[in-house]
């Protein structure tokens, strides 16, 4: 593309993951003209299911998705970072992965598709802590469903098995049914505890749908589903391109332009890998490129109009990060064989724990039995135990059908000192810098894992459990949060409860970034339910204008 | 299945700007891609230039380790078309390697040695550097990899020990919602380890 070709249309979106795409899809289809800059690359299917293969570390999932010079990505979770820079007192806790390019992150997400509780709107109001959410639940209700049918979403009948969300439709497609290892942790939880094991919602096919096959059990869905049969915002960019939406890979947008008074965004200009600089008009503008590149492009768009950055006088972009932190324990049950791993990978929770009284002092969170094929990890057990021969054979056998994880999301509250910031040390191939971010564990969060771990060694005595393995301190769950936070005074919040941006009236961000809390469950469908709305509230400002 | 859904643009050295850049960026490095296709196939796949049938090999040394791996494998045959690939990748991993796994056929071949375990301990009280010789070859045959790379992915014999109960990832062949039956119950094992523990590090996601 030569840079003195005219790019315009009615909305731009920046990035083409579930938000970004989701909207051009709902935008293109009602006859508005939608182009959308993606930062990476157009990518496919099978060759990240041949680099999975290939891959000596199976559990890396970011290991399968190399990222290119002009579009980075952290390579893992680890501290330091080649691109992702931590500090402070819990920096390990918010060493998040994701991924730039067409679809975005859930090329490997695990399908988990919950919608929050009324109750993480309201956290203040309920329970005193945090912030209260500028929109109810019931305001999303709707967008939810849209969400739910544009995934293809399973889940349980809620006279059945009621998860606390109120719904108005049933579910797309029935529950999953579980695997027997989950079958026969939900008998001792339910026979044992006072707790409870519940279906997971998940984007995943319980029956052909959306073009897509149903779900063969490959217990490959993190770092990739070699089927299709889980959703991922690769196919709402095929869906959006169908119906005429314009989408330009390795388009890494650098700059917001605003008119005179400072009100509207007019354009934004995007580097292409070899830096050829690209202007790209429009109506309205979406950001939609991941909590943390959306607070690092409007920081690095900084000027003399704007010295903090754009939809920033409030000083609250890149602040409030947070996460779901999790408590994990691997374990070897005494009892009999599980043999996790056989279907998909995370298909059950216990939900007991993602609200009560108690949330005025401590956070809330949930539990993963996490059913994940043990057979690698159980050989490289038993090798380093010494073992050879048929005595191996007979130890991968029994490890790997006895071998347990649990991990649990923590709920973290928002904290305008948990902040991100640009790198001054570090850039990227196009001059970009990279992110900073300061990160501290809320104590509401630190007594949440207290809880957590209580719990675990619970389980596992309960299970006869031996050889316990925890994942040392906090591990971040990759569901980063609240860097263009929502509100209604736009002295302390960035965006308002439909996602505009209080200082730029067409300016709408469309991520996790706009969370005022964090709740427990999986944040990818309240992400495509917020974008849902946003396409809504377009499509009517753009058609009844 | 269904078909899959139909993607305009999916080749993406046709699709990119930068076609030469990205295909050298996205694709993993031929060093990380050995014998990319052999475990689908079920066929040797690794360069053109070595011998097809390995039985035929006149390479002594490669017949000493196939004879180690047996042993240290407790089993009577084992692919010789893996054993060429492991044997070259393990070499890779060091150049003491090669007089290494020599001096542990020679240990093989002066004794008698019931089982794996029983020559196992004999060659770490031999030589402790046998023990990491050791973990090469039962990585290599157990795991697919040897010297950090994957040699061979489904056929590893790990999923052959368990193919009465799992798929290897990706592999699935059970068709829809197969994971709700019983899996085989397993006995919990009464042998001891025959070499001293290691270290074990999970690696980082």
């Amino acid at each position: 593309m030569s840079s003195d070709q005219n790019l315009s249309a009615d909305v731009v979106i920046v990035g083409s993951g579930v938000a970004g795409s989701s909207i051009a899809n709902e935008l293109a289809r009602a006859g508005i003209s939608v182009i959308v800059l993606e930062a990476g690359p157009r990518v496919d299917r099978q060759h990240f299911v041949d680099n999975f293969r290939n891959l000596e570390n199976k559990p890396s999932y970011q290991g399968p998705f190399p990222s290119t010079p002009w579009a980075v990505h952290p390579p893992n979770q680890m501290t330091p970072n080649q691109y992702l820079h931590t500090s402070g007192p819990n920096a390990e806790a918010y060493q998040q992965v994701y991924l730039r390019m067409m679809g975005g992150t859930t090329w490997h997400w695990a399908g988990c598709a919950w919608r929050y509780l009324p109750s993480d709107f309201e956290l203040k109001t309920r329970y005193g802590q945090g912030r209260d959410w500028a929109l109810k639940y019931d305001d999303l209700e709707p967008f939810y469903y849209q969400a739910e049918v544009m995934m293809g979403v399973c889940g349980p009948d809620p006279k059945v098995e009621d998860l606390g969300s109120p719904r108005q439709q049933p579910y797309p497609m029935e529950a999953l049914p579980i695997s027997y290892a989950a079958q026969q942790f939900r008998k001792l939880i339910n026979e044992k505890t006072p707790y409870r094991v519940v279906h997971e919602p998940q984007a995943r096919n319980t029956r052909p749908y959306d073009g897509r096959p149903t779900c063969e059990g490959h217990n490959n869905c993190m770092p990739i589903c070699p089927i299709g049969a889980m959703y991922n915002g690769g196919y709402s960019v095929y869906h959006a391109e169908a119906a005429g939406a314009k989408f330009v890979p390795n388009a890494v947008v650098y700059k917001i332009e605003r008119d005179s008074a400072n009100k509207k965004v007019t354009a934004v200009h995007y580097y292409d890998p070899d830096k050829g600089s690209h202007r790209v008009t429009g109506k309205y503008f979406v950001i939609a490129a991941h909590c943390i590149e959306t607070a690092k492009l409007l920081l690095v768009s900084a000027d003399e109009q704007s010295p903090d950055g754009i939809a920033n006088s409030s000083g609250h972009v890149g602040r409030n990060m947070m996460d779901h932190t999790g408590v994990q324990v691997t374990f070897i049950s005494g009892d009999k064989a599980l043999w996790p791993g056989r279907g998909p990978l995370e298909t059950n929770v216990i939900d007991n724990f993602r609200d009560g009284d108690w949330r005025g002092d401590r956070g809330a969170y949930l539990v993963h039995m996490v059913d994940d094929n043990q057979v690698d990890f159980a050989t490289q057990l038993a090798i380093s135990k010494g073992y050879v021969g048929k005595d191996l054979e007979d130890q991968i056998r029994y490890l790997a059908s006895h071998t347990v994880r649990l991990f649990s999301h923590n709920e973290a509250l928002p904290d305008p000192d948990n902040r991100l910031t640009l790198s001054k040390t570090h850039k990227d191939a196009l001059g970009i810098p990279h992110p900073d971010v300061y990160y501290k564990l809320p104590e509401y969060t630190v007594r949440s894992c207290e809880h957590t771990r209580g719990l675990f060694k619970d389980l596992i005595g309960l299970m006869h459990g031996t050889d316990e393995q925890w994942t040392p301190g906090y591990f971040p769950q990759d569901h980063p949060s609240g860097s263009t936070i929502m509100g209604v005074d736009p002295k302390d919040s960035v965006v308002d409860g439909h996602c505009r941006t209080h200082d730029h009236e067409n300016l709408f961000i469309a991520s996790s970034s706009v969370f005022s809390t964090v709740g427990t469950g999986n944040i990818t469908l309240t992400v495509a339910a917020l974008a849902l709305r946003v396409a809504d509230t377009l499509k009517k400002e753009l058609l009844h204008a | 299945m269904t078909k899959d859904r139909h993607c305009p643009l999916v080749n993406l050295h046709a699709s990119s700007p930068n076609a030469m850049r990205l295909n050298r960026l996205m694709r993993m490095s031929r060093r990380d891609t050995l014998m990319t296709g052999m475990a689908g196939m079920g066929v040797l796949a690794v360069g053109n230039a070595v011998a097809a049938d390995p039985t035929t090999s006149t390479d002594p040394e490669l017949e000493r380790f196939m004879t180690v791996s047996a042993r240290l494998t407790d089993r009577a045959s084992l692919d010789p078309r893996i054993g060429q690939a492991l044997y070259e990748r393990i070499l890779q991993s060091g150049p003491e390697r090669k007089a290494q796994l020599s001096k542990l056929a020679a240990l093989l071949e002066s004794g008698t040695y019931e089982n794996a375990s029983a020559f196992a301990k004999a060659a770490e009280q031999a030589d402790p550097v046998f023990k990491d010789v050791i973990h090469d070859i039962m990585t290599g045959w157990y795991r697919g990899v040897a010297d950090g790379k994957v040699v061979v992915y489904r056929s590893a014999l790990m999923f052959d020990v368990t193919k009465d109960a799992i798929y290897p990832k990706t592999y699935a062949a059970g068709g829809p919602f197969y994971w709700t039956t019983q899996p085989p119950e397993v006995d919990k094992p009464t042998g001891a380890p025959a070499l001293s523990p290691s270290k074990f590090d999970v690696e980082p996601t």
